[in-house]
């Protein structure tokens, strides 16, 4: 019996890790394919014209790097990069700085006025933009905010407020009280309290929310498109469905121009993937 | 710590009114503008349930709300079902997980709208990269026009929307099962189940809180899809692709008939709401099963 026993398992082994092998082989071809929409956009951003029309599938022998030049002028890069940056921050610190407040009395006391108000705000986690956004068109109207930045701001902020109150709230939950006690009994006000014990607390949430905000924000189009159309105050996206509708499809300019406008936010995800990462998966494991 | 009430109102008011404001009022002043033939500014004339009847006789209506639902199912379905299947086969690959959890990531983190005009450019239907690459592999047969046949085009951006967001199924999925206690693979392991019997008997039920957040976000998220039509095919050919969220927008910004969008997107948020739901309270129930 053990005599077989150690004759079986050096075979078994080997067997189990050929399988292995396999196995890694087969998903790093996947991840290829996967990934060859994206490798096939860069590479054609750098091809001639006639090299698209020519040889769809070959490799550049040049890289044109005119490609990108003419590109970043035509659909005036750094003005709707800082547009959409300005929008971006204010946003952000909009919403760490309101959700967290209002979270607090939320995770603290259970009456029925509080959990009415959370009730109100987890509802808006299923409201999605285009519901609101005519009648929202009219309001905005008549508050002169159509075409504005403050306008802009106002809406996103509203908007990421809910998933912004629901996770400030359960983490603020899992926060001992016992510090603000401390706190209280120094004299300390509620809101001295939230600023010097609670704020500082929360900065693991407000990292992965300000990423959230800051993807939400710099990928999003309907927006922009409906409430913030003037040339000199378009954001990043808006820049290049514009410049791609006065330029057409052509592939040597349409890619240049996508990648110009992805490239902050892929640049982010190759730092903080972790962060990234952490934030989409919250939730998946019963806590 | 006591809190006054006023304390509270004070925290939660800011940003209460703000939410109230552009989120909640719009919605409920929606009822009102629904009942009325606005054009844009102004109230327009109070018509009743004219335009819910309307809606009735409007084949792309009728058309953009089944393809939405049509829409969200295959993507909640696709991008689940394949998100799940990796993740187990990451979650056996220690030393690959990490780096090709974040390769599947990637695209979800490009712009719908940039997804969008990278695909309609592969698609395109003479020398479009898959047409030609189907060529060149000696699949000829299989080439299609990807957007402009009415009984593809529908799945074609089904097809992009999946291949967007799968790496957000995937990391879920990925992250509930690393967090499955090993002692219990081990016990089933013991127990003589292995493979597939272990794997439905055992972890996919363990998987519920993961499956409950990748179905619910995939539902709600794909059920808004507004991009990928509008770049992809403009809601064509005829109506094969339109989706309530671009009619809606159509509608208002195109037509002029606001009062006829709202209705429009208020029904379709009733569906959202009523199906998420359930869909949401059935999973969450069978999470306590566990």
């Amino acid at each position: 019996m053990i005599v077989s026993l150690s004759r079986q398992a050096p075979v078994r082994r080997a067997k189990r890790r050929g399988r292995q092998w396999v196995s890694i082989i087969a998903l790093l071809i996947l991840s290829l394919v996967y990934l060859a929409p994206l490798l096939f956009a860069v590479i054609v951003s750098f091809k001639s014209q006639l090299e698209v029309s020519v040889s769809p599938l070959a490799l550049p022998e040049r890289l044109q790097i005119e490609n990108y030049t003419s590109v970043f002028a035509k659909m005036n890069y750094w003005r709707s990069l800082l547009n959409t940056l300005g929008i971006t921050f204010a946003v952000a610190v909009c919403v760490t700085l309101i959700a967290p407040l209002a979270a607090y009395p939320l995770a603290r006391i259970s009456n029925r006025s509080t959990r009415l108000i959370y009730q109100i705000f987890a509802a808006g986690l299923v409201i999605p933009f285009f519901a609101a956004m005519v009648p929202l068109y009219g309001l905005m109207k008549t508050l002169g905010l159509v075409n504005t930045y403050p306008g802009v701001i106002l809406i996103y902020v509203a908007l990421n407020l809910p998933l912004a109150v629901f996770f400030y709230t359960s983490f603020i939950q899992t926060v001992p009280r016992e510090l603000e006690e401390a706190a209280a009994l120094d004299g300390c006000s509620p809101l001295a309290t939230f600023w010097f014990i609670l704020l500082p607390l929360l900065r693991p949430v407000t990292g992965t929310l300000v990423m959230f905000v800051a993807m939400s924000v710099w990928n999003d189009f309907l927006l922009p498109l409906v409430f913030l159309f003037r040339a000199e105050a378009r954001t990043i996206m808006v820049s290049v469905y514009s410049f791609v509708g006065e330029y057409g499809f052509d592939p040597t300019s349409l890619f240049p121009a996508v990648i110009l406008a992805s490239l902050p936010m892929l640049v982010l995800f190759a730092f903080l993937s972790r962060q990234i990462v952490a934030g989409i998966t919250a939730g998946a494991v019963k806590g | 710590m006591t809190w006054k009430p006023s304390t509270i109102a004070f925290f939660v008011l800011p940003a209460l009114a703000v939410y109230g404001l552009f989120v909640i009022y719009p919605t409920f002043s929606g009822l009102l503008l629904s009942l009325t033939d606005s054009k844009g500014v102004g109230q327009g004339q109070f018509i009743g349930l004219a335009n819910y009847a309307r809606m009735l006789e409007d084949s792309q209506v009728r058309t953009a709300l089944l393809n939405t639902v049509i829409y969200t199912v295959l993507v909640t379905f696709f991008q689940n079902a394949l998100g799940l299947g990796l993740a187990v086969w990451l979650g056996n690959m220690p030393e690959l997980r990490n780096s090709l959890r974040v390769v599947f990531l990637l695209p979800s983190m490009l712009s719908m709208l940039v997804v969008g005009f990278i695909w309609s450019y592969l698609f395109s239907p003479l020398g479009g990269p898959i047409n030609e690459m189907l060529q060149a592999l000696g699949l000829g047969s299989l080439k299609r026009v990807w957007l402009g046949d009415p009984g593809i085009a529908l799945f074609s951006i089904v097809g992009v929307h999946v291949w967007m967001y799968l790496g957000h199924s995937t990391a879920i999925f990925l992250a509930g099962y690393l967090g499955l206690p090993s002692e219990l693979r081990d016990s089933a392991a013991i127990d003589g189940a292995t493979g597939w019997v272990r794997f439905w008997r055992v972890e996919w039920p363990l998987l519920a809180p993961a499956t409950t957040v990748a179905v619910t976000l995939t539902l709600l998220g794909s059920s808004k899809t507004f991009e990928l039509p509008f770049v992809l095919t403009r809601g064509g050919p005829g109506d094969a692709t339109m989706l309530s969220s671009l009619t809606v927008f159509q509608n208002a910004f195109a037509g002029e008939r606001f009062g006829y969008a709202t209705a429009i997107a208020l029904v379709t948020l009733v569906g959202v709401v009523i199906i998420s739901n359930v869909v949401s309270s059935a999973l969450r129930r069978r999470e306590q099963l566990i």
